[in-house]
């Protein structure tokens, strides 16, 4: 017991150890770190800029590396989800080492700015590379991809020409075989805010009340689920966005490949106002220690040459306009987007859950 | 006297500053309590609170039933009889618990949705298409399902590590006074056991009112649901921390309760010799019966999940960037060990302060540190940035005069993650550690003190030693613990800091659940070690 007790003792001992030269060796370094940034800040010459990013994908990292290789600017890097990482950075306030923040929802991208966490910036490569409808109107964000919410249907009971549009899913025909996720991803929050936008609040709560009677189950699991959800009969249509249907296509699971090939994918609302287009994007920080390297990164994400990358890896569309999609994306076809200002999305953002929680979409 | 209470300074003082520390981030958030209500907490309040704190009670109450009921009988069986793979399910059946929730809940999904395998091989061999409703695991009792597989071990660790040290003397004596096994246990065991089975019960309580994976992605709505909703949804994060703080206030209503019911009623040895009961030998279809309830549980828990991972392993194997695994091993086991460590020291001498001195404050207070781990770990994250970004402007003078230029010090640095994991599992720790504290009582110590033994030397002494088994199971719990641990990670983590968890949570919440089966693998890996370890090699108890 003794000797067990010393083992016990022992390896705790080494652990503290451990923990204290690591501490030291950290400190130095950052000691090292910050007064090379208190140097290269005043010539002007950094070779850092750090990311708070709520994409997680490996791509991501991939293309850090290669800006990396190109500049010699080092990207670090700290992945979380996207309101705790803006909390961050609220709470650090003006002595955040944070210079880029970039997310997947443009609702997000609103919120930071809307707080006041973001600061305008212009490059003409950055006017040349991202669309004017995919930046902030105050330049204060860039998108970078964007993705489509679409509705996915199942090719044997469904025939294309029934649909039409996100509102037609509420009429009596789709009852209880509409298949969506729940209330709580940013996704669905983002869809409705749009409507809140193109067809009034009014019309909106009655598009998701009518959704709602028209679910086949109450709102499960993620967008794949849904889709997996139609092959198994539980409802026949789903909406869900475009890089999930094309994972699955992908997918190394032969049978989720299955699954997808039974599935068709529609744009709706082409005649009308449009599908529902998000992005990826992303803003410098206000209080940027290194924002000319942050504006060089925004550059090289947007680049042809990153931007084929990213919407390759991911299934994703690319928003420089001189990428083309990949082959599969192009299969697609061509499709007319909402024409509203991303910013919107946020705005109407607190406004689609109140509306969610009254019409008790779960 | 004089003398004594001299001494007890010592240990009271450094117990008082390891409070302290512990609830201060706790403050900002129970100050959120009396912020005002603005018109997002009255929305929350008209459509959706009721019926969340209603799912949640059923969520929370049905499954502590079943983790009492799994966890004790387990223990009970262990510590009693002898069967057939006795040894081996002794410390095999705490295995679930290095299985992350939220991986166990995508992990079973996978299994029973229309792709996976119980469904393919009905549909693609036996050309069976069954009805997708009875195959649904996202709803209530898929979650309760989920949560009491995952984390029954609590009960299970604290509960055996109670019954095995229990002196041989009160069971033997309901043996002896012809008590049947049914009545032994019902009439002797389960009154004795009653603070193991509360502790155990209570961290499973806490971790299903903290966990948000699960609830979210099977689309149950719960109270986490409300906070998030609030947060993240509506962008009032005082809203939505003056939801953690009402949970919180009601985290100590249970405390206190808990306390009540646990009255003066103290069991210690009631000899100086502990015996281990001496164990039962149990044959034919008993042994065979209770052999096979320790392999389903242990399987539904551990070996069914892990199988369906190592496939997703083998199906995705080099689709997916490993070159820098090894740094993520070595960084999950850094920042756990430095803090299990860390939480255990504090532990003991919390627990030691607790039993010494006497009256209610200072026996009820160290049961707050459980605070922390009642509410969401986001919303614990957000305190402690803001008392590390506090701290780091207060101490910004010192820094100058060392050189360093930038405000942030601290709060870039892995010591803010580690103190949040600290303040976050001490409780665990605590748990285990006052379930051991409780057992011994004070008579050896107070014994060896009346032999003009130090304070110190008779902890270390008489003490330590006869809590080495509480020591031993506090450390693996929150070892595991950590290693699983996911929102802290990201939230607080340095720069280009990764773990194994925050690299099985980035594919999972992107719905890739098979490429997150190699991260998951290495916890679950890392942590059995860690069981093995400590229970094979460390803990030679004899049997």
């Amino acid at each position: 017991m003794k000797k067990a007790l010393f083992l016990v003792l022992a390896f705790a001992l080494l652990v503290l150890s451990a923990c204290g030269n690591d501490t030291t060796t950290n400190k130095t370094t950052s000691n090292k770190e910050s007064k090379e940034t208190k140097e290269t800040t005043e010539t002007n010459e950094s070779k850092e800029v750090n990311l708070y990013t709520a994409r997680h994908y490996d791509v991501d990292d991939e293309l850090y590396a290669k800006f990396e290789e190109e500049t010699g600017i080092k990207v670090n890097v700290i992945k979380g989800e996207a309101d705790e990482l803006l909390e961050r950075i609220k709470r650090e306030g003006d002595a955040t080492e944070a210079d880029l923040f970039l997310t997947a929802d443009a609702g997000r991208l609103y919120r930071a700015k809307d707080d006041g966490l973001l600061q305008a910036v212009s490059s003409d490569k950055l006017d040349e590379q991202v669309p004017a409808n995919f930046q902030d109107k105050d330049q204060m964000w860039y998108g970078l991809t964007k993705r489509a919410r679409v509705i996915i249907y199942n090719k044997e009971t469904v025939k294309p020409e029934e649909l039409s549009t996100y509102e037609a899913l509420t009429e009596d025909q789709w009852k209880g075989r509409v298949l969506i996720r729940g209330s709580e991803n940013v996704y669905n929050q983002s869809l409705l805010a749009s409507f809140i936008e193109i067809n009034g609040e009014d019309k909106a709560k009655e598009w998701a009340a009518g959704l709602v009677s028209n679910f086949a189950r109450d709102p499960e699991g993620g967008d794949r689920d849904q889709a997996k959800a139609i092959a198994a009969g539980v409802g026949d249509v789903a909406i869900m966005n475009t890089y999930y249907f094309g994972q699955m296509l992908n997918s190394e699971d032969p049978e989720e490949v299955k699954v997808a090939e039974g599935l068709g994918i529609f744009f709706p609302n082409q005649d009308t106002t449009g599908t529902h287009v998000n992005v990826s994007g992303a803003g410098v920080v206000k209080t940027s220690k290194n924002k000319d390297n942050a504006i060089k990164l925004l550059e090289f994400l947007s680049a042809p040459e990153a931007q084929g990358t990213f919407a390759e890896a991911n299934y994703e569309y690319p928003v420089n306009e001189s990428v083309e999609a990949t082959e599969l994306l192009k299969s697609w076809g061509e499709f007319k987007e909402q024409d509203i200002s991303l910013s919107v999305l946020g705005d109407n953002n607190a406004k689609s859950i109140l509306i969610f929680n009254e019409v008790g979409w779960k | 006297m004089q003398r004594r209470l001299a001494n007890v300074n010592g240990w009271t003082v450094s117990a008082a500053i390891i409070m302290i520390l512990l609830f201060l981030p706790n403050i900002t958030i129970v100050t959120g309590i009396f912020s005002p209500s603005n018109e997002n907490w009255v929305h929350m309040k008209e459509f959706v609170l009721g019926s969340f704190i209603r799912t949640s009670l059923i969520l929370i109450s049905a499954t502590a039933i079943l983790t009492i009921s799994i966890g004790l009988s387990l223990a009970w069986l262990i510590t009693q009889y002898q069967f057939p793979l006795r040894g081996f399910l002794k410390w095999a059946l705490i295995l679930p618990l290095s299985i992350p929730p939220f991986i166990g809940a995508y992990t079973y999904h996978g299994i029973v949705n229309y792709t996976g395998v119980i469904q393919t091989t009905l549909r693609d061999q036996f050309d069976m298409v069954l009805n997708p409703a009875h195959f649904d695991i996202m709803n209530l009792p898929g979650a309760i399902f989920i949560y009491t597989m995952f984390l029954y071990p609590y009960v299970y660790t604290i509960t055996r590590v109670f019954l095995s040290q229990q002196s041989a003397s009160l069971i033997e004596s309901a043996r002896m006074l012809g008590k049947g096994p049914w009545r032994t246990f019902f009439q002797v065991v389960i009154p004795i056991s009653r603070v193991s089975i509360i502790g155990g019960a209570s961290l499973v309580v806490l971790e299903v009112l903290n966990d948000y994976g699960v609830v979210k992605y099977f689309g149950i709505q719960t109270f986490t649901t409300a906070i998030f909703q609030t947060w993240f949804g509506l962008g009032d994060i005082e809203s939505s921390i003056k939801l953690a703080a009402s949970l919180m206030g009601f985290v100590i209503f249970i405390l206190v309760i808990e306390k009540v019911l646990r009255g003066r009623r103290q069991y210690s040895y009631s000899t100086t010799k502990v015996r281990p009961l001496p164990l039962i030998q149990l044959k034919g279809w008993k042994a065979g019966l209770v052999t096979t309830y320790g392999l389903m549980i242990l399987s539904l828990g551990f070996f069914i999940p892990i199988a369906q991972l190592i496939d997703w392993m083998i199906l995705t194997f080099g689709t997916i960037p490993m070159d820098e695994f090894l740094t993520y091993v070595k960084n999950s086991v850094l920042v756990a060990g430095i803090s299990a460590t860390a939480i255990i020291i504090f532990a003991l001498i919390v627990g030691n302060f607790s039993r010494l001195v006497q009256g209610k404050v200072a026996k009820l207070l160290p049961k707050l540190s459980i605070l922390g781990y009642s509410i969401p770990g986001a919303v614990i994250a957000v305190a402690v940035v803001t008392a590390f970004i506090a701290l780091d402007r207060f101490l910004v003078p010192l820094y100058q005069m060392i050189g360093i230029t930038t405000t942030l010090v601290l709060s870039v640095s892995l010591i803010m993650l580690i103190s949040a994991y600290i303040i976050r599992f001490f409780a665990i720790g605590y748990n285990s550690i006052e379930s051991g504290y409780d057992k011994i009582g004070t008579d050896f110590r107070d014994a060896s003190r009346l032999l003009g033994v130090g304070v110190t030397k008779t902890f270390f002494k008489v003490d330590v030693p006869m809590l080495k088994g509480a020591i031993i199971s506090g450390f693996i719990l929150v070892f595991i613990d950590i290693l699983k641990e996911i929102p802290l990670t990201l939230i607080l983590r340095p720069f280009n800091f990764d773990t194994l968890s925050t690299k099985a949570f980035q594919y999972a919440s992107d719905e890739k659940i098979m490429e997150a089966s190699q991260a998951s693998l290495l916890i679950v890996g890392i942590s059995a070690l860690a069981i093995v370890v400590f229970y094979k090699f460390l803990e030679k108890e004899p049997d």
